[in-house]
């Protein structure tokens, strides 16, 4: 198994898929993100990590369109998506996962991971109700695709019609990724997908994050608090604190870096 | 616990083998089809004009009704308290566009008043589309306000929405359209209305209530298919997203907007079709129909009978309907009697048709016929926990 | 966690200039509107005046502001009863959520109440003024008690049991037990507004603002709520069982986590709103000097509009919202006409939710979804 590092060398001269610039996000008198840049290359694995409070989830949060910077520019391939709507992101091809699983509880596994393709499908208030045979055959093949990506983060059989509700929090996890994976996107943000796994899980996540990128093409940005697979998975990794960026670079250089530390255990005297 | 569903499971077993095949495998094909021809046959039992047969004809109505609410508040999970907004509107269709209100103009099609009469003369099935049209656009602009707002706000302005019309349904005989006419009769209201006119049937009288039950029975059954497909489709699925975590939902990419002011378009729809045949069967538009007091009924529909659920509408509708329009009435007033008493039951409708409402929640609070989704929330921590206990015993993947 | 709190929306706001100015549009534009109507009347008044009465066949016309000063008492003190009962919608809602439908009808018990009691004591128009005084107190007190324990009751049977149901059923429960009190009303007085003697002579002039008749009704009213308001904001900020409520209505969990018992602290909630609503059947009765079992139902409606305007959870939004209600109400009564008042009460309140969603003086209690 090559190690990042090795890796390393092909992925930081990729293009970047998506650049984040200078950043910030302002709520009333609360700094939460301060200029903040971020590039990520193409079919690379970045990490986002730092302290709770960090500004981790509200940079995600900026990315998919639930927030807009205060100042800052976001841009994805050649597009700037700074100010787009959230659902018109996702179009573009950003998925992403929650910290606090957000499954749609009245629908089955199956169904939620049907959502997922809502961008991608055409069917309409006339079609949905005559049914044609163009509607038929979406629905058909939407559905086939929704079990192959159930299949393929290992949601076994006997659950896909259960209710999301009666998952077990293994399943739900899995579920969501599912989900993610079927707007079909370039990228693909995770929110702390390990938690509440145990060292197994984790490592498994770790490999199916790498099967991702190299079958799917996909490139991946996700938030860790789970440093093993951080420095695992990533091949590149970027620290918030407070707000800001303090480091930033491949896995070995941010474990050693001293800001890195004191940010996470405090100054030592 | 588990042996006593293991023993029911047992029972459904052993009744389910005595199904033939091939009425087992298509069930419910078999029962809709039975409920069908019983819809179709069932006025040959009653009186032509019998009392029974009137009730049922506003059930059905109701149902109507209660279906286009529950795109609303129980797919897209908009509480909207508005809905009287269109039952207003489907009735001023027929006023405006079935009558002699607008006695300046001179419109005939295929309707059932002499060539001679003035006023707007429209089919029944032309003002079933204009109401289509006029109650869509009504709906998406009462719709536009809610978008931003939270779930309870959603229910005042749509309140507010609704109270407005009313009073501009009562005061519209000092709005001036010009020539004399005026926006609405107020609450002396449009009167002598045209009776539908269907060509090969002939009219429709009041005499023979036979062909307006079929008439209502043919638009439930319009209504119901275009609920079940929407619900099975890519954009019932896109409401009950948005209604189960707005958030989540235009993650995964549902338009917001667009989504939300479809599902109010469509329920606005569904209202004035209602309307319109509420309309004709009274042969009278009168502002004093359209209060606030109906929005909540017909929302007590769908809640009593299960909030989402399409079959719930149905059922909640046809009992309120005839619990309200039937059974306190008619039932009620003979009661007393035949126990000797000299009491008039009826002065206490109210309080009977809120203590009943009252009983149902409690005892059944997710409904009488609820959504997937709540009927096993009851079992839903039972299996959940096997679930685990599954997942707990099976090894997972790289483990040592 | 950094879970999506509910101070942003999904369209927060961007510190842009572009959006800046619309933010202030919104909401000063709102206080514009707000006042556009009583500016505009006044301006109207001062110009070309307006009549009272008529000298030798001519219409008689003064040019200055006291009837608009009229039009503005008036409906401060009919906003002063909106704004009990807008309380104790709001109340109620801030702890649990529930539009709670039966409010007004427990208003209209109070007034029932009220109207029976101080006939029981005896009190008619000839009776001293002390009398008068002590025995409407007295009423006072039994009202607000009656109803207070009447909003318990119901809490008990309809909505606690509901407690863990779909968030729509206890709606259903609270518009079954509006239709049971109406029943009850129509048994008790009847289908028909009921007069009522008119004890305080609520006519009378008790002072002058610049040319502006304060009558004795409007003092009432004022009188009655001020306190109330005054004491309640009190019981909230500064005893244990407030601040319980407030916890309550923040975060039930966390509550119950801290040892506060929650269901002692809901019933005390709707009892204080129970008892806002009674104060306010007693004033109605004395201020209208009519009562009709009906009347909870537009009463209620009027609330709850009021409790939405000011910010459903707030206080004093609920009684700012009953003030300026009142108010827009006399105004629309005495200039544009009483059939076309309830079309601009919510005008307006279309204007404000549009404007500022979360009402004039909202803000969130609860996490959202």
């Amino acid at each position: 198994m090559t190690t990042v590092a090795e890796e390393l060398g092909g992925a930081l001269e990729a293009p970047a898929l998506m650049r984040v610039e200078r950043v910030t996000k302002e709520f009333g008198g609360l700094v939460a993100v301060s200029d903040v840049s971020v590039d990520v290359p193409t079919r690379s694995i970045v990490s986002l990590i730092g302290p709770n409070g960090a500004g981790k989830t509200t940079l995600f949060n900026m990315l998919t369109g639930l927030y807009r910077p205060t100042s800052g520019r976001i841009v994805l391939g050649e597009r700037d998506i700074t100010r787009a709507r959230p659902d018109v992101i996702t179009g573009l091809g950003v998925a992403r996962t929650f910290q606090n699983i957000r499954l749609f509880g009245a629908m089955s596994a199956l169904e939620n991971v049907m959502i997922g393709h809502h961008s991608r499908m055409r069917a309409g208030f006339a079609g949905s109700v005559l049914r044609t045979p163009r509607v038929r055959r979406e629905e058909r093949e939407v559905r086939e695709r929704a079990r192959e990506l159930l299949d393929y983060v290992g949601v076994r059989h006997d659950a896909f019609d259960r209710l999301a509700v009666q998952l077990s929090y293994g399943d739900q996890r899995r579920v969501e990724i599912a989900r993610a994976l079927a707007a079909e996107p370039s990228l693909l943000l995770l929110d702390e997908p390990t938690a509440g796994m145990n060292p197994q899980e984790s490592a498994a996540l770790t490999g199916f994050m790498r099967r991702l990128r190299d079958e799917l093409n996909l490139t991946i940005l996700l938030i860790e608090h789970d440093m093993k697979v951080v420095m695992d998975v990533s091949e590149r990794i970027t620290v918030l604190d407070h707000g800001t960026k303090i480091a930033e670079g491949a896995p070995a250089d941010v474990r050693a870096s001293d800001r890195v530390i004191e940010a996470y255990l405090g100054k030592q005297d | 616990m588990s042996e006593l569903r293991a023993q029911l499971q047992e029972w459904r077993e052993a009744i389910a083998a005595l199904v033939p095949s091939w009425l087992a495998r298509r069930w419910s094909r078999w029962l809709a089809g039975a409920l069908i021809v019983i819809g179709i046959v069932l006025p040959f039992f009653f009186a032509p004009a019998s009392g029974f047969l009137n009730a049922t004809i506003i059930a059905l109505a109701y149902v109507v009704m209660a279906l286009g609410l529950n795109v609303v508040v129980g797919f897209a999970g908009l509480l909207d308290l508005g809905y009287v907004a269109f039952y207003a509107f489907g009735a001023y269709a027929v006023g405006w566009f079935g009558s002699g209100f607008f006695f300046n103009a001179h419109i005939h099609v295929l309707s059932s008043a002499l060539g001679t009469a003035p006023g707007i003369h429209l089919n029944f099935v032309l003002i079933l589309l204009c109401a289509i049209g006029i109650t869509s656009v009504a709906g998406t602009i009462i719709g536009l306000p809610t978008l931003r707002l939270r779930g309870d706000y959603i229910a005042i302005v749509t309140l507010a929405f609704g109270e407005i019309i009313g009073v501009v349904a009562v005061n519209g005989t000092s709005i001036h359209l010009g020539g004399g006419e005026t926006l609405t009769a107020g609450n002396l209201g449009i009167s002598a209305l045209d009776l539908p006119y269907f060509p090969g049937i002939g009219n429709f009288t009041l005499l023979d209530l036979r062909p307006w039950y079929w008439l209502i029975f043919v638009i439930v059954l319009i209504v119901l298919f275009v609920n079940l497909r929407l619900r099975d489709s890519r954009i019932g699925r896109a409401w009950i997203a948005l209604r189960e975590d707005e958030i989540a939902a235009v993650s995964m990419g549902i338009p917001l907007v667009r989504t939300k002011l479809m599902a109010y378009a469509i329920g606005a729809a569904f209202g004035g079709m209602s309307g319109v045949f509420l309309g004709a069967y009274a042969t009278t538009v009168n502002a004093s129909q359209f209060a606030f007091s109906f929005s909540i009924f017909v929302l007590a529909m769908i809640i009593v009978g299960g909030l989402g659920s399409i079959w719930g509408a149905v059922l909640g509708a046809l009992l309120l309907s005839y619990i309200n329009y039937y059974l306190i009435p008619d039932v009620l007033n003979s009661l007393p009697r035949t126990f000797g008493l000299n009491f008039d039951l009826t002065q206490l409708s109210f309080g009977i048709f809120g203590f009943l409402l009252v009983l149902v929640m409690v005892l059944r609070p997710q409904g009488l016929f609820p959504e997937r989704r709540r009927r096993l929330e009851l079992t839903a921590e039972i299996a959940a926990e096997d679930a685990q206990l599954v997942e707990a015993g099976t090894p997972t993947a790289g483990a040592a | 966690m950094s879970a999506i709190t509910a101070r942003t929306s999904i369209r927060a706001s961007a510190e842009r200039p572009l959006a800046l100015l619309r933010r202030y549009v919104g909401r000063w534009g709102l206080y514009v509107a707000l006042a556009a109507l009583p500016v505009y009347y006044g301006v109207h008044d001062l110009s070309h005046g307006y009549a009272v009465g008529v000298a030798h066949g001519q219409p008689l016309m003064r040019h200055d502001l006291s009837q608009l000063g009229f039009n503005l008492v008036e409906g401060i003190s009919n906003g002063a009863i909106w704004a009990l009962i807008a309380m104790g919608y709001t109340l109620v809602y801030g702890i649990i959520e529930l539009i709670n439908f039966a409010h007004g009808d427990v208003f209209t018990m109070g007034s029932f109440t009220a109207v029976s009691f101080w006939g029981t004591l005896g009190l008619t128009i000839g009776t001293s003024t002390l009398g008068l005084i002590g025995g409407l107190v007295l009423t006072l007190i039994v009202a607000m008690l009656v109803c207070g324990s009447l909003n318990v009751l119901i809490e008990r049977v309809a909505y606690r049991p509901l407690r863990n149901a779909p968030k729509l059923a206890p709606l259903i429960t609270a518009v079954g037990f509006s239709f049971i009190l109406q029943n009850v009303g129509l048994l008790w007085q009847g289908g028909s507004p009921v007069g009522v003697s008119d004890l305080i002579q609520e006519n009378n002039a008790v002072f002058h603002i610049s040319g502006v008749i304060v009558h004795r009704a409007d003092v009432l009213a004022v009188a009655v709520m001020v306190p109330l308001v005054v004491l309640l904001a009190w019981f909230i900020t500064s005893t244990r069982p407030g601040r319980a409520m407030r916890a309550t209505a923040q975060d039930p969990e966390a509550a119950r986590l801290m040892g506060i018992n929650v269901n002692h602290t809901i019933s005390l909630t709707f009892l204080i709103g129970g008892m806002l609503a009674g104060a306010a059947g007693l004033v109605y009765a004395l201020y209208e000097t009519t009562v009709w079992y009906f009347q909870g139902f537009e009463a209620g409606l009027i609330a709850f509009t009021a409790a939405v305007m000011g910010g459903i959870g707030n206080v004093r939004g609920a009684v700012l919202g009953g003030l300026l209600i009142g108010c827009i109400q006399q105004l629309s009564d005495s200039r544009l006409g009483p059939q076309w008042t309830e079309a601009v009460v919510f005008g307006y309140l279309i204007l404000v939710m549009t404007l500022q969603p979360r009402g004039l003086l909202g803000e969130e209690t609860r996490e959202a979804g």
